[in-house]
Formats: structure tokens, sequence, C-alpha cells
């Protein structure tokens, strides 16, 4: 008890200093006044009797010293008052501490920002219970060469197989995003939806907010239930708990709400698309689903969670046998095809695409960071020299080396301290900022937000930044000589040339990594510019699209189908403004659809060959003139290309040079599927431009378009009985006046052959485009802006430097001008010491930055990594920058009157 | 006057903690000039005793809350710090007292029996 009481008190000792002091001296004096009274009485003169009761008593101030240790813990005691010491410095000179606080604020704002960033993107586990043995199961397809394989995925006879027969998993179900045309809550609304195996809830393991998941036993009798995901269920349904065991039209069939997801809750996780799935109904495959042409299309992905003990490997070599199996039992026209089971991480599989960007930005922030700390070490450090005979008198004084270096330790500490609440607070605004900004291809980009982790990083980053930064300084501080300095005599002739080594290395350094951002910077912004440039082969003004699918309630048949889009496509050539209309099942610059296997006449397989993959694109009314996409040879499609007239095809420019290398295609033959696939030929009509179907620096796909009306037939044994086509499709419209115009004239032709059916993203392909463009457009504005602040902060760091060595060399400057030296070639000394800096440092940076470049390889668009023209502009301006930093310390140099400097000190 | 500062005893760590204890218990409540007189006069001018060394010790048993000062008048009417032994105090004298005992009883005791071998 007694120790507790006295820790307490001594530790409030410190903050009550001054009344125990004044207390302690009161005492004091009062002993005195008692030793002198008692001297007196002895006969002494007052004056012999004060000096006196002194020797008696001891040396004041050592008691007083042994009592301030008694009373309170004295190493924090001094720890305040080096604090306080530091605080009333830097007020005193509140332009260095201003800029020493932004300085470091700008470094670790950035920084935080951009850790929260990649913290909610790269290390935040996944929304789900125990994310580490959540795994995704896939096939490649062998020889597929696909471009979307980074993300594998199943067919639907792979579903069924992987869950009944593997044995590594705990619960494993397959999805498949589907939209549906919601229609019970006013206007029909197209909403992003996701159809799902009952056993994916369980795998996830998170509990809905309001009533249950479906089950599997749901999922096999296929029951119509839906689970509604938060925001659907406030914004549709305005949160009403009512909702459950309700009844919601979905294709106009109805479904039974049974659960809302809680609201972080979101399936799948996928990169790419905008928009995340509103709802989950039962996966419940119908009967088609299992043969033909669905049992060979992957278009359906898995996600499990491994049973306790099992590795992603081991799994994979179960999957592995039932993949076997699967492909024994395929039917003879798919019989070459060749699968292999894939199972990763889940969290592999959602970062994977987001990865290039998150370690560029970090290196970026780390580039920012470096600078923004050599600035500080650098102001330090001239503070240092400014101090240097205050530092030399304290010495003198026999202050002790320890604690002049802790005195500079804690100073630079509150420096960073406080530059990293400031960091702190400019993060939050950042942070905002950042996430409107960012491609909505981040995963999880909603969710993040400063927190806990990422403050403790900051304030971590900000105390070692203030160790390191202070450590420097302080040993430049304390290795000052006293007799010379204080011999010197305020005549700061030739600064030591140790300091002036140091501060030369500052410069390089910071000039160095300021170059290595720029370079990167002006590759991205090359690379941009370079898919500006690219002939994305389609017209880009003067265009309007939009999506729409048939709900098949009400288009049951092929007929109610066809006289639907009959009638929509008259109505649109009518509609005044228009110049072509057409349908096509594909929008450039959309995303690329995926591929098919096709086989050419007189193809001889080569054993290992692999797939001859290529993108479908199917056709109604005039989408080729709509779009603007070029005839190279051949014709367009006709009306007269029929479902019984002769199969006909069109091929892009990139397949005609595959498939028949300098020859002429048109008249040639191919067709749908493998070898062993029996398909009808298709003859080729006409051959087109090549058309970017996904963003302009992507790879241009292997296309060829068909008429929608000879689909089925051509799909020969992939189609299944009873499929309609050509029930979904993008309306595309060359318009004469600005497409934004036509919306309502589009809208009003589409209701007046179906009131109730809502039209998909109508936009200008304008805009199409730009969506295209975004992702490297935030990457390149991104990485201008880091290197722009990384610019900003090494000039600030090179004017400070330059100009305190030219405030030291003033007098030398005016002994030069005594001796006749003209202003002009003071200005040049200056500006050559700047350059030599410049110079070593721009050497420096190119080699660093051509260290870095495969980091940024995969950024890069039509741009070498060592792209000279871009290294020699950032070289240049990075040293013409110097250079203009230099230039007003050196023309204050030259303003120097050398009478008033010489006479001054 | 060196032949004193020899013969003078340094005193045991923690021992002054009890020796005041022990002061204030006996006189009643004393100021610091008076704590020292009064050491320098039992111990018959042996223990070699700074003026300000009391100082340290009394924050200290001020802080175990073992003693209390309190600001008070001589007879000459100069004001002094006038420190209390508490009943904390007294409590803690008694055990500091019985340690005291039997630490000095078994130093002295192996120095009796180291002695005699």
């Amino acid at each position: 008890m007694k120790y507790l009481r006295r820790i307490f008190l001594r530790f409030f000792g410190l903050f009550a200093n001054s009344k125990a002091e004044a207390e302690l001296d009161r005492e004091i004096t009062a002993h005195l006044q008692f030793l002198e009274d008692d001297f007196l009485a002895h006969g002494m003169t007052p004056e012999e009797a004060r000096r006196a009761a002194r020797r008696a008593y001891g040396g004041v101030e050592q008691v007083k010293q042994l009592h301030r240790n008694e009373r309170a813990y004295q190493g924090l005691a001094s720890t305040v008052m080096d604090v306080r010491y530091a605080l009333r410095q830097l007020r005193k000179s509140p332009g260095f501490t201003l800029t020493a606080i932004l300085m470091l604020a700008f470094g670790i704002g950035a920084t935080t920002a951009v850790f929260s960033i990649v913290e909610g993107v790269l290390l935040r586990p996944l929304p789900y219970a125990d994310p580490d043995r959540l795994v995704v199961l896939g096939d490649d397809l062998v020889g597929s060469h696909c471009t979307d394989c980074a993300q594998s995925h199943v067919t639907t006879p792979d579903i069924r197989n992987y869950m009944r027969d593997t044995h590594s998993f705990l619960h494993l179900g397959g999805y498949q995003r589907a939209g549906f045309e919601l229609s019970s809550t006013g206007d029909p609304v197209f909403v992003d939806g996701t159809r799902m195996s009952g056993e994916v809830f369980p795998a996830l393991a998170v509990a809905p907010l309001v009533g249950r998941w479906f089950t599997q036993q749901e999922d096999d009798q296929h029951q119509s239930v839906a689970v509604l995901s938060y925001g659907m269920w406030r914004s549709r349904f305005h949160g009403d708990e009512k909702i459950l065991g309700t009844k919601i039209l979905l294709d106009r069939k109805p479904y039974l709400v049974v659960g809302v997801m809680p609201r972080d809750f979101e399936f799948p996780l996928m990169p790419g698309h905008v928009n995340n799935s509103e709802l989950w109904v039962p996966l419940s495959p119908q009967p088609e689903e299992f043969t033909a042409g669905y049992a060979a299309s992957w278009n359906s992905r898995m996600v499990g969670r491994l049973k306790p003990g099992i590795t992603p490997a081991q799994a994979q070599s179960d999957a592995q046998l039932v993949a076997e199996e699967t492909m024994r039992n395929y039917p003879g026209f798919m019989r070459s095809l060749r699968i292999r089971s894939d199972v990763k991480l889940l969290h592999e599989d959602t970062v994977a695409q987001a990865r290039p960007l998150v370690h560029t930005l970090l290196i970026a922030v780390a580039t920012v960071l470096l600078i923004a700390c050599t600035n500080l070490a650098g102001l330090l450090l001239v503070r240092s020299i400014r101090r240097r005979r205050e530092i030399a008198v304290r010495l003198a004084l026999g202050a002790r080396a320890a604690m002049l270096l802790r005195q500079a330790m804690i100073e630079s500490l509150v420096l960073s301290i406080a530059g990293g609440l400031v960091g702190l607070a400019l993060a939050a605004g950042c942070i905002r900022i950042g996430i409107s900004l960012l491609p909505e291809t981040l995963p999880r980009v909603h969710e993040i937000s400063l927190d806990w982790p990422v403050i403790a990083f900051a304030l971590a980053l900000a105390v070692l930044t203030g160790l390191v930064c202070g450590l420097a300084p302080a040993f430049a501080a304390i290795r000052t000589s006293v007799n010379e300095t204080l011999k010197e005599g305020g005549r700061t002739g030739t600064p030591g040339s140790g300091h002036g080594r140091l501060r030369s290395t500052l410069v390089v350094g910071e000039i160095a990594v300021a170059l290595v951002l720029l370079t990167a910077s002006g590759l991205l912004l090359r690379s941009f510019e370079k898919m500006r440039q690219v002939d994305l082969g389609f017209r880009v003004d003067h265009t309007l699209s939009a999506f729409y699918d048939l709900p098949q309630k009400r288009y049951a048949t092929q007929s109610a189908v066809d006289s639907f889009t009959d009638t929509l496509l008259r109505n649109l050539r009518q509609l005044p403004g228009v110049k072509a209309a057409g349908i096509s099942s594909s929008l450039p610059a959309a995303g690329d659809g995926g591929g098919i296997a096709i086989t050419m006449e007189g193809y001889v397989p080569q054993r290992d060959a692999g797939l001859n993959m290529a993108t479908v694109s199917l056709m109604q009314g005039d989408p080729f003139q709509a779009l603007g996409i070029r005839l190279l040879r051949g014709r367009f499609f006709t009306e007269s290309d029929k479902a019984d007239s002769q199969l006909v095809a069109i091929v892009n420019r990139k397949l005609a040079e595959h498939l028949w290398p300098g020859q002429d295609p048109i008249g040639r033959r191919l067709r749908r599927g493998m070898q062993e696939t029996p398909t009808p030929w298709l003859t080729v009509v006409g051959i087109v431009d090549d058309v970017k179907l996904g963003s302009p620096d992507a790879g241009t796909a292997e296309q060829f378009y068909q008429p929608v009306t000879q689909q089925a037939i051509s799909e020969g044994a992939f189609a299944s009985a009873g499929e309609l086509t050509a029930t979904y499709g993008y309306i595309v419209l060359h318009t004469d006046t600005p497409p934004e115009q036509m919306e309502n004239s589009l809208r009003a032709a589409v209701r007046d052959v179906d009131p109730q059916l809502p039209l998909i993203e109508m936009q200008t392909m304008e805009h199409v485009i730009s969506g295209s463009e975004a992702p490297r457009l935030f990457n390149t504005v991104l990485i201008s802006a880091f290197a722009l602040i990384a610019l900003l902060l090494a000039v600030m760091g090179i004017y400070s430097v330059i100009a305190f060595s030219v405030a030291l060399r003033e007098q030398e400057m005016a002994i030069r001008m005594a001796l006749g030296c003209q202003r002009q070639g003071v200005l040049h000394l200056v500006l050559i010491s700047a350059a030599k800096l410049g110079a070593v440092g721009c050497l420096l940076g190119l080699l660093a930055a051509t260290g870095v470049a495969h980091l940024l390889r995969s950024l890069l668009f039509g741009v070498n990594p060592f792209d000279p023209l871009v290294l020699i502009l950032s070289a240049v301006a990075m040293l013409s920058f110097a250079l203009a930093a230099s230039a007003l310390p050196a023309t204050r140099a030259a303003k120097i009157d050398p009478i008033v400097a010489l006479r001054g000190d | 006057m060196p032949s004193k500062e020899t013969e003078s005893i340094q005193l045991l760590q923690g021992t002054l903690d009890l020796i005041v204890l022990r002061t204030l218990a006996s006189m009643g409540s004393q100021h610091a000039y008076q704590i020292t007189n009064r050491l320098e006069q039992v111990s018959g001018n042996l223990l070699n005793l700074n003026q300000g060394t009391l100082y340290p010790a009394l924050v200290r048993l001020e802080q175990y809350g073992w003693i209390k000062g309190t600001w008070g008048k001589t007879e000459n009417n100069r004001e002094a710090k006038y420190y209390a032994i508490t009943r904390a105090g007294q409590k803690a004298l008694g055990e500091e007292t019985q340690r005291w005992r039997r630490m000095a009883g078994l130093v002295e005791k192996l120095l009796v029996e180291e002695a005699s071998r």
C-alpha cells in the first residue's frame, strides 16, 4: 500500500513541481535562519553568522537535488523538462517548425492514406469467418490460352461432380452471376444477382441479418426462394422486416424472400464488376444445363471451405481424380478437351489483379516518405549548425554530450509526432478522396477506412522518422569542437567539411529518389498517351448503346422473341436522327465475353497444339454500320442470311491472319467446336477490322461474327433442345445528333414494344470508352500525383540546403567580391555547385530507376521501362528543377553588399 | 577536527528513517533543525549528519504517510515546518524497530561466532 501511494505521489510530483520547489525553498530558508540565529547567539557578527550557517548547512543546490530525486521520478522529470525546452525552442523559430511539421505531415499523411488502402485491399482478411480455409476450385482448360485464366471457371456438370465426389471440403458449392428483371416494386429494374448452391452460405459462414439462408435441399428441389443484400433491402424495400415471407417477381416469376444478409456481406468478391450482387437465388440447374453446349461452357465458379488439416494442394489432387472421371464421361463431341483442377485460396484469387498497382503505390509512398525524412534531417542539420555556438557554450559550461544528444532527439521526436498527428488528419481526408477515385476493380473498396492498426503504423513511422532524423544532426551537434567554435567568434568563415558532405549527400539522395518517381510517372503518362492513340476499330462519337435481357416467362417461344426484335429494329430505324440501328451480343470496350473453341476446314491438329479459341458476336440489324466497324473485304450480313440459307460468318483481321495466313479468307469455312464436334460449316463472307473488346490497352481478341438467326443451327450438337436465341443484346444506334439527345427516343421505342422491359446501362460509346480507360487513368494520375509531391518536397529540400550553404558562405562571397569577383561570378559559383549535386543525384536516380523498372513493367503499355526519351526528359526536368531551386539563393548571394557583410558580426 | 571526521559513522541505508521516526515519536513534533540538533546531541557528535541530509528522508517518510509536516511559528516568532508522526508512522516505527533489532542481533551473533572460531 505505502509503495503504491508513494509511486503515485512521485509521479504526480512531476507536475506539481513549482509548488514543491517553493515549499522546499521556504523550508531551507527557515533552516538557515535557525543556524544563523545560533551562530549569532555564539557572538558572531551577522555577516560571519550567515557564512557560518551556509557552511554548516552544506550545498543548498545539492540538498535540493537530493530532495527532488526523492520527491519525484527524476528520469521522467528531465524528459518533461526537455520536452518543455524543445517546445520553447521550436516556438522561437516558427518558420522552421511549421516547415518541418508540414513536410512530415505531407509524407506521413500520404503514407498512411495509401497504407490504409493497401491494408484494406491486401492485408484485411476476407469478410467471412476463418478466411484462411476458403478456397476457389476451378478447371484449367488445357491449351485454351485464355486471357481470363487468372480466375478459373467450371461447367454446370463440374459443379455437380465436384460437390458429389470430392472429400476435402466441409462445404463446397458453385455460383454464377445472373441478371434479373425485378418488377414487383414500381418500375421494372434490372438487378445483379447470383445463382448459388445452398452449400455456399455455410462455406462462407456469415449469418444472415434477418431470416435465414436457403439450404442445399431447397436448391436441389428447385424452390423459388431468394436472399436479399442489405443494400437492396434498404433501398428497394425500405428496410421492412415484413419482407420475409413475401414474394418478389424476378424475371416475372415469384420468389419467396427468406433472408437478408448483413451490410458488409459481399459475394462474389469479383474484381472488374461495378455492380455487386444484390440478391442470391438457388443455382437449381435446369436439366438442359447438363447437356450439349452448356456442358462445355466454363461459365460458373466454385468456392469451398477445406476440412481441418487438408491443404489446398491435397484438395487439388482430390479434385483432380474427380476431373479425370468427368473427362472419361465427356460426350463424343468434346472428348479431346482436357481439364486440370485448380484449387487456390479465395484471398489470392480476389486480390491477384490489384497486386501490381498496390506494390507500385507502396514504392511511391516509400519514396515520398524518404524524401520527407531527408528534408527533415536536412532542416535539423542546418538548425544544429546554426546553433553551434549555443551548443559550444553549453558544452563549455559543463553540459554532458549525452544530455545534448537527448535534447536533440527529443526535439526531433516532438516535431515528428506533431507531424504525424497533422499527417493523420490529412490522411483521413485523403482516404475519403481516394475511395471516390479508386477504380471499382479494387475489391471491397468501400470498406477502406482509417483504422487503428493504420494509426499505430503512422505513429510508429513518425517516431522512427524522429529517431532517424534526430540522430545525424544530433551527432553533428555534439562533435562540435568547443574551442574552434568559440574562437571563430561568430565568423562562420568556412563551415566544417563534415557537415558540408552530409548536406550534399542528403541533396543527392533526395534528387535520386525523386527522379525514380518522376521516371515512373513519365513512363505511365507515355503509356496513357499510347493507349489514347490505339485504333479502337469502331466509332466513338454519335453512338448510343443500351442492354436488354428478355424475361423467359414472357418470351417463352422463339417466335415471341423474334417478333419483339423485329418490331424493335423497325421502330428504331424509323426514329428521326438515327442513321443505323442494330443489336449485337457484345459491345466493344465493355469487356471480353470469353472465347469458344473453333475448327477450320483442312486443319490437321498437331499434337499439343492447343485449341483455337475465338470470341463470337451475334448480330441483328445493322450493328456494324451503327458501331462504325470497318469492312475490309466481302460483305456485311443482310436480311437474306436466314436460318435456312447458307451459314455465314464474318471474321476479324486477327482471326483471318491466324487461320489463313497470307491467303484470302473469303469463301473459306470454319465451324464451332473441336475436330470431333459435329457442327455445320460456316462460310466466311467478309473480313472486318479488329475491334477492342476490352480496354484499349488490352490485347485484341480473335473474333468472328454470325447472324443471330443462324446461331442455333451452327451450334449443332452444342445446341440444347428448346434453347432460345437472341433473348438479349446491346442495342446500338448511330445518330445524327449528339447521342445523349436520343436517349428518350430509344427508351420510348422500347417501351412501345414492351412497356415493362427495363433498359440497362444506357450510355454513349464515349462513356463506355472512358469507363474502360478509367483504371489506367487512375494509375497514371495517382503515381503522377506522388511524383509531383516528391518533386515539390525535393525542390523544397534542395532550396533549403543551398540557401543555407549560401548564408554560411556569405563572408567568403563578400571577400571574393571585395577582391574583384563579379556578381556574375558569384552567381555561377552557387549554380555550379548546385548543378554538380544535381548531376550526381540524377545519375544515381537513373541507376535506381532502371533497378525498379521491372516492377513497373506490368503497368506499362506500349512503352519500354527503359524508354530513353522518358529517362532523359525526367533527368533534364529534375536537373532544371534543382537549378531553379538554387537560383533564388544564388541571386541573393550575388546581391550581397561586401561592405555590409564584412562589417557584420 | 580531522580526527572527528575519521571517527564519525556513516549511516546505513534506511536507518535514518528509523531514527527520525523514533525521534519524532519521543520528542513530539519538530522542525528539521531541531531534529538535526537532537540527533547530534544524542549521538554525541559521532553521527556525521550534514544538515541537508535530512530532507530526502523527510520527503520519503511524508510520502509513505508516516509523518506529516505543517507550518508553524517558533517561540522567537520564526516560521518553520513542524513534522509530527502519524498513526501509520507509529505502527511502522514498531515494525521497523522489530526488524532492526532482529537484524542487529543477527549481525552481532554472526560477528561473535566468527570471532570465536
